[in-house]
């Protein structure tokens, strides 16, 4: 059992809560792996015999498809786009990731705030807009973070989706064609993911080797994380790993 | 955080607060026609209308999705998007804007539904200090009276039935009216409201607001369109095509 914790104030309905589950959080830009990890993870942990649900941003009842339309248009200030995606976030936390943790589940998520924290600091959002917004968000159990350069970036998105508007940032730089803002974007959004990973105490992951062997890195830390689920009596426990270990608190 | 953006723009923003019922519409819109009558260029926005973010709105308050936490996020995204969009390139242009509800509105309902006021009022940081913000002070029983001539039915999220305060919608609308003003009282010294006596004859309030937002217009952007009649006139014409063109442009900004 732990305790419900968050970055900031409880949010109303959600104080003092303990749940049994656990939240593993996979962080890391686009293309960087996180899907396919994910996949590997859920399918282990099932054969471990936990129960497991994943999510994702825009994956809200809520709020999910009208982001996507929204994305279509490019028409969209930081401020707008950074709340729409809030109450994406808010109503999975609420509906899907709080309840499965009641219920004992491992909670596999593909980006948190931190992602939305990363993009919003390259468009120039303060970051103490965004960590006050944000003080709702439950502190995860683990956040792995995927690290990629730039580099070795390029051959993964060119041989998957391709550019994309987003994740280019061609809603906010100028440049002679797509593949410089993707690698001025990039650059600059790895930065923002590297200082929050030292500031939140990621386990950062070096994801330019082969996927098994950055699959191994990922069991490696998340193997502690699930061991004690299950033992634990009806009654809170103190956890096994020593609370400094854990991410911190307060942004 | 403080619960504004300070920044000195040469526009000037009208805003007017209170809870349903206590005519705030009624009295924006007739000062909005006698300023447009004097010439001046007015961009009006109302409370949940952005084009990009309202539909989400509407899906959550259609199937109950709203949770405090979320009716508070997506109230702030339609407001970000409209600052953004609207408001704040009126007001460095220089034109006059007027809101039907602020931020006020969103820390007074929030706060009812118990979600922390400074975590509400950081994520507003964004918003314009306005120039004027008028609240219409109405007694709960006027309010009721006048709303239950108008609207028989009462709408899950604005008779505040989320909140479990009553089973019967009439008796939760009043409980949650109640609420609200409770949070408006509070906030008229905290945020320099002007109040308004929204029992006054309306000729009596509007003469009263007019007379507070005057002194504030000068060196406000005028629209340079002149009148049409005028045009008419010099030019010998009946204006056989000028309503279709009026109505076209009004789609093309709607």
């Amino acid at each position: 059992m732990s305790r419900l914790k968050f970055f900031g104030e409880p949010p109303p309905g959600l104080e003092g809560e303990d749940f049994p589950g656990r939240l593993i959080v996979i962080e890391g830009t686009d293309g960087v792996g996180r899907s396919t990890h994910i996949a590997l993870l859920k399918e282990w942990l099932e054969d471990r015999g936990f129960a497991v649900l994943d999510t994702g941003l825009t994956r809200s009842e809520l709020a999910g498809p009208g982001i996507k339309r929204a994305k279509q248009g490019h028409t969209l200030d930081p401020f707008t786009l950074n709340l729409f995606y809030a109450t994406d976030f808010w109503d999975r936390l609420e509906r899907q990731i709080v309840p499965a943790l009641r219920a004992g589940m491992v909670v596999l998520a593909d980006r948190y705030v931190f992602s939305l924290i990363a993009r919003a600091a390259v468009r120039g959002v303060a970051l103490e807009w965004m960590e006050n917004l944000y003080g709702f968000a439950l502190v995860p159990d683990k956040v792995i973070y995927l690290d990629v350069d730039v580099e070795n970036l390029l051959p993964r998105v060119l041989g998957g989706r391709g550019f994309d508007h987003w994740e280019s940032g061609q809603d906010f730089l100028r440049g002679p064609d797509v593949y410089h803002t993707f690698v001025e974007y990039q650059t600059r959004l790895l930065f923002e993911f590297r200082y929050l990973a030292s500031r939140h105490r990621f386990a950062v992951i070096d994801a330019r080797r082969p996927i098994g062997e950055v699959f191994r890195s990922i069991r490696f830390e998340i193997d502690p994380i699930i061991a004690t689920m299950g033992t634990e009596g009806a009654h809170p426990q103190p956890r096994r790993r020593p609370a400094k270990r854990r991410v911190a608190a307060t942004p | 955080m403080t619960p504004f953006r300070d920044e000195e723009m040469p526009g000037r923003l009208f805003i007017v607060e209170g809870i349903d019922g206590s005519g705030k519409s009624t009295q924006l819109d007739l000062l909005h026609k006698w300023l447009v009558s004097q010439g001046y260029l007015v961009v009006f926005s109302e409370w949940n209308s952005s084009p990009i973010v309202k539909g989400t709105t509407k899906r959550g308050k259609k199937r109950h999705l709203l949770s405090p936490m979320s009716f508070s996020l997506i109230h702030a995204a339609d407001f970000a998007n409209r600052v953004h969009a609207q408001i704040l390139p009126a007001l460095y242009a220089g034109a006059i804007v007027l809101a039907d509800r602020y931020t006020y509105t969103a820390f007074a309902r929030d706060a009812v539904r118990n979600v922390s006021r400074t975590w509400v009022q950081g994520l507003y940081s964004f918003a314009v200090r306005p120039t004027v913000a008028f609240y219409f002070d109405v007694p709960l029983d006027e309010s009721i009276r006048r709303i239950s001539e108008g609207r028989p039915t009462f709408k899950y999220y604005e008779a505040g039935l989320d909140m479990g305060l009553a089973d019967d919608a009439e008796e939760s609308f009043r409980q949650y009216q109640g609420l609200i003003q409770k949070e408006y009282e509070q906030m008229i010294d905290e945020f320099a409201l002007v109040r308004m006596d929204a029992t006054e004859p309306l000729v009596t309030q509007q003469k009263k607001m007019r007379a507070i937002v005057q002194p504030h217009l000068e060196a406000v952007m005028r629209d340079p369109g002149g009148s049409i009649h005028e045009a008419l006139r010099e030019a010998g014409l009946n204006g056989r095509y000028i309503d279709e063109a009026i109505s076209k442009r009004r789609d093309v900004q709607a």
